[in-house]
């Protein structure tokens, strides 16, 4: 009998997302109640903020046009990683000499700096995420367009 | 390692990102591969309704724009089920399998009956909201034990904390498993069989991918 009155609540679909919502938050209650989890000090990928830096947010460390040590999972696999700097172009080493600008004109200046940690190690990642919002725009074209034939 | 679906055949690296197919992840990909071709080749079903009283009957059919759309969803959510099912990555995993939701909305957007965009809606909602703790728990398993690789993970050097499991686990059904499977059931009331059967094969096979993944980790 609980079993079928379970079962009539779960089969409308107006009760899922409620459902869900709470299912998150108890998780969630759960989630703090098991905290504190300890940080694991030996990170992929460390990444040190360096205030005087031109390259700012994308300074990998080390000298343009030479290879920065960079703590990957399977080093073997990507054999370029570490060149960050030498990504640089004439012109980008040139700004990032004389101007404080270069770590951020990163979408306006093709050739500039490339994060190699998104597109060296993790390029399958880089594919997928704009695959979802591609995706996501297919529908959207696809949806506003049929709307404005009818 | 903890081999659960058996010793990996071979390993296909980006990077990091190692794919690897064991007889289990391939078994899952070969599914995907096959249905996806289905997809490709096969014409959709008209739904008939026959007319009570009447010599009748009503014929749905699917306007070549619709069929085009839906096939192109369904062959892309067959593609992110291939991926979910091999990758050895969990971020990438959990990557593939929000894209497995967001191609489930795809297949149904076209449909007219207000019902199904009612149930699409409904789930979409629940789907953008499973996202949540699933890319939480890849955060929490990579702050916890320094990696992302399932193969590493796997030696077991390092305990993955049991919330993120639960998180990961949690995510993952809110794309389209029980309880919280309603919603989607009602998408497949859509006419056009081959491609609202995607919603339901990818479902399945995310089901069975996620159990390796948490025995694994």
């Amino acid at each position: 009998m609980i079993i079928q009155k379970i079962s009539r609540i779960l089969s409308n679909f107006d009760n899922i997302l409620p459902l869900f919502a709470a299912a998150c938050a108890v998780m969630s209650i759960i989630t703090l109640i098991s905290l504190p989890l300890a940080y694991h000090e030996d990170q992929l990928y460390p990444k040190r903020i360096v205030p005087g830096s031109t390259l700012n947010p994308y300074d990998r460390g080390g000298p343009p046009f030479t290879q920065a040590e960079i703590h990957s999972q399977y080093p073997e696999n990507s054999p370029t990683a570490g060149y960050v700097t030498a990504y640089l172009t004439p012109f980008s080493l040139f700004l990032s000499e004389y101007t404080s600008y270069m770590g951020t004109t990163i979408v306006a200046h093709p050739g500039g700096i490339l994060d190699e940690i998104l597109y060296n190690t993790r390029g399958l990642d880089t594919v997928v995420e704009p695959t979802i919002l591609f995706i996501a725009f297919a529908i959207a074209a696809y949806i506003f367009r049929k709307g404005g034939d009818e | 390692m903890n081999e659960i679906g058996g010793a990996p055949l071979f390993f296909l690296e980006f990077g990091d990102i190692v794919i690897y197919f064991s007889p289990f992840t391939i078994t899952l990909f070969l599914l995907a591969l096959v249905f996806s071709v289905f997809v490709l080749v096969s014409r959709p079903e008209r739904q008939i309704d026959i007319a009570f009283g009447a010599d009748a009957f009503y014929a749905k059919v699917i306007s070549l724009s619709e069929l085009k759309f839906r096939r192109f969803m369904s062959i892309a959510c067959g593609l992110a089920c291939m991926g979910a099912m091999v990758t050895g990555d969990l971020f990438d995993f959990t990557l593939f399998v929000s894209l497995v939701g967001i191609c489930n909305v795809g297949i149904v957007a076209a449909v007219k009956s207000r019902h199904v965009q009612n149930a699409a809606y409904q789930y979409g909602l629940v789907a953008l909201a499973g996202t949540v703790p699933m890319f939480a728990a890849a955060a929490m398993v990579a702050a916890t034990t320094g990696t992302l690789s399932m193969l590493e993970l796997a030696e077991g050097t390092i305990q993955v904390p049991l919330a993120a499991r639960a998180l990961l686990v949690l995510g993952v059904m809110g794309e389209g498993m029980a309880p919280f499977y309603a919603a989607k059931a009602e998408m497949f009331r859509a006419p056009g069989a081959p491609y609202v059967i995607m919603c339901s094969l990818s479902s399945l096979l995310i089901f069975l991918r996620v159990a390796e993944v948490i025995l694994v980790l």
